[in-house]
């Protein structure tokens, strides 16, 4: 069953077209990822089924039930700001409590459930104290704790980890996992990190200037991006990127001698000298062994050891190129070496359309 | 600044206390003068310092005789409590609502600065069609009818401190009230006027102050002890044949205290409302 439509979305702000025409639609239980950019409409599109902003068209349903134009308080959602949005002169017992207060729900019964919220996101402790006596992380668990309370239908994030640091964001963001896991509830959750989305999300929206881009899986958008934008988007270090045309049934990477075979069906549907972009992700080369194809020779520039990898930057004719490889391979700046790579692992896009091939 | 060198902080403990001697010395010589007996007042040599403490204007001051300097000055004295307490009731009545509408829907921002604008016209250019209104409506010489000038004057300065006391609430916080199903009034209630405490304290504070030391209205708009306030009172005391500079000073003292006492018991709220903004979280 769908707990959330979005039919044709439309925003316009004056003459900017925020939104060009939204289609989604969320079952129970989905953890929704909305991907891009800033500027991209991804909290537009947040707030618009928050109802904190109105469409200019289209529908949005919730539980099979049109919203466009209820009060954000009838809609059944629960929204995390990205400044968490806790009110700061009251205790965090009332911060978490005051949806039901406002919706007359007997104090008993009120406590019980900050009770039940504060528990679960091991914040009973701090019941008692103002939000400025709190951590970031603390603050964060008191706002998820809010939403968690009301038990909505939906619930709604806007970058809720970006006020964080690191360390704290990798917590927390197993932490959302680990709830979403446990209460199965359905999450539209909006942010310009491609870790989070990857990690936290049943399905990727990559939206770009109002549209969206590739709605899929996190295995899907990683391993078969279906435009440039996406495969650039998602993945670290990011995907290589090389230009190439089709000659004589296969792919010549520009400004080298380099060839690449092509699967037979892209050569077959090439025509002859049609521009390329030739996508590989660093982890996919590896150092090629004699006589290994398909593999190419590349003039090794920089060696950088992260602990889990090594990084090589390396240069193929005159197009760079990353590769990320296990942190034990021998391999020296300064020295010309063959990488190698499966067939598979190749993404090709046409360079016009950008679109994959 | 551990570091400071002994010449340094010299300097800055100097010109610390050059300044707070500018500032406080007017303050100062008020007082003296208050205490002073004619004598001394109008000896030469000045005597900086009176050499009995005479304390007989504070009492001829604030006695309810009829028909005594006192009497004109405890009436002047009461009349602009009134005035200034309902025209800043009256001014923070009118300006949050409006100072809450004008943050948080930015297409009406230009009507604030209208009427700011009327704000730039000086007093003056406004005393004929005042008086004119007043008197049609039967107000000349009536607190009311003064409190209601007033109003026109603070009305726009409180909304216009307002509104930056609201901008720095973020909409969020109402947002997230809404969503959690608070009506308007119970987010302004329990969220937003809570959070803008201290900047309502300080906007009632200088709207208070503001209509306790205006002049040129009163002066205009009241003519006895019905409606005088403290501001023209004091003039009247200058304006006879005889000018008793102490009488002056000691009213001037007089008139001084119920703001600062006001002030003092709105320290914290002022500080914080007066730093506001200029520090995050």
């Amino acid at each position: 069953m769908s707990a959330l439509d979005i039919i044709g979305v439309r925003k316009r702000y004056g003459t900017v077209d925020t939104l060009k025409g939204i289609d989604l639609s969320l079952d129970s239980g989905e953890f929704l990822v909305l991907l891009g950019p800033s500027g991209c409409g991804k909290s537009t599109l947040l707030n618009i089924i928050a109802g904190l902003a109105e469409p200019t068209g289209g529908d949005v349903r919730i539980d099979d039930r049109s919203v466009v134009g209820v009060h954000p308080k009838d809609r059944d959602i629960a929204m995390v700001f990205q400044s968490y949005a806790l009110y700061p002169n009251m205790s965090v017992e009332r911060n978490i409590g005051f949806g039901l207060e406002m919706r007359k729900v007997p104090a008993a019964e009120r406590a019980e459930a900050v009770k039940t919220a504060a528990k679960i996101l091991q914040i009973e402790n701090l019941l008692e104290r103002r939000p400025s006596e709190l951590s970031g992380g603390q603050r964060q668990r008191v706002a998820i704790g809010r939403a968690l309370v009301r038990n909505p239908q939906v619930f709604l994030f806007d970058e809720p980890l970006s006020n964080l640091d690191a360390k704290l964001r990798m917590e927390m963001r197993t932490e959302l996992k680990r709830l979403h896991q446990m209460l199965g509830t359905t999450v539209v959750y909006v942010t310009h990190d491609q870790i989070e989305a990857m990690t936290l999300a049943t399905r990727i929206a990559v939206m770009r200037n109002g549209q969206i881009e590739q709605l899929a899986t996190p295995a899907e958008i990683y391993e078969r991006p279906t435009t440039l934008y996406v495969a650039g988007f998602v993945g670290s270090p990011s995907m290589n990127m090389l230009d190439a045309h089709i000659a004589d049934g296969v792919a010549r990477i520009d400004s080298s001698d380099v060839v690449i075979p092509l699967p037979y069906e892209t050569s077959a549907k090439g025509r002859p000298d049609q521009k390329l972009v030739l996508g590989i992700r660093p982890e996919s080369l590896r150092l090629a062994s004699d006589g290994e194809a398909p593999a190419f020779e590349a003039n090794v520039e920089v060696v950088e050891l992260t602990g889990p990898e090594l990084v090589i930057s390396a240069t193929v004719g005159q197009q760079r190129i990353t590769a990320s490889l296990s942190p034990k391979s021998d391999i020296q700046a300064g020295t010309r070496r063959r990488f190698a790579l499966d067939a598979d692992a190749l993404h090709i896009f046409d360079k016009e359309t950008e679109k994959r091939l | 600044m551990e570091r400071r060198s002994l010449t340094a902080t010299i300097f800055i403990h100097a010109f610390a206390l050059l300044l707070a001697a500018v500032i406080v010395a007017p303050v100062i010589w008020l007082f003296v003068m208050s205490i002073s007996s004619t004598a001394d007042l109008t000896a030469k040599p000045l005597h900086w310092w009176p050499e009995t403490v005479d304390l007989s204007r504070y009492t001829r001051l604030l006695t309810a005789v009829a028909n005594t300097e006192g009497a004109a000055f405890v009436a002047a004295l009461f009349n602009s409590l009134r005035v200034a307490g309902m025209a800043t009731i009256a001014a923070l009545l009118v300006a949050i609502p409006s100072a809450w509408a004008v943050s948080r829907t930015p297409t009406v921002g230009w009507s604030l600065y209208a009427v700011i604008a009327t704000y730039m016209l000086p007093p003056v250019a406004l005393a004929v069609p005042l008086y004119m209104a007043l008197a049609a409506l039967g107000l000349l010489n009536t607190v009311y009818g003064l409190a209601l000038v007033y109003l026109t004057i603070l009305a726009p300065f409180t909304t216009w401190l307002l509104k930056s006391g609201f901008d720095s609430i973020p909409r969020e916080i109402e947002s997230a009230a809404m969503m959690d199903g608070a009506r308007l009034d119970q987010i302004l209630r329990l969220i937003t006027l809570p959070l803008a405490a201290p900047v309502m304290a300080t906007a009632a504070l200088f709207a208070f102050l503001l209509a306790w030391d205006e002049f040129f209205y009163a002066l205009l708009f009241t003519s006895d002890l019905r409606a005088k306030t403290l501001t023209v009172a004091i003039a009247d005391l200058a304006g006879g044949r005889v000018s008793d500079y102490g009488l002056i000073a000691t009213a001037g003292v007089l008139a001084a205290l119920p703001p600062v006492l006001i002030g003092l018991f709105m320290q914290r709220a002022l500080i914080s409302g007066l730093t506001q903004g200029g520090v995050k979280g």
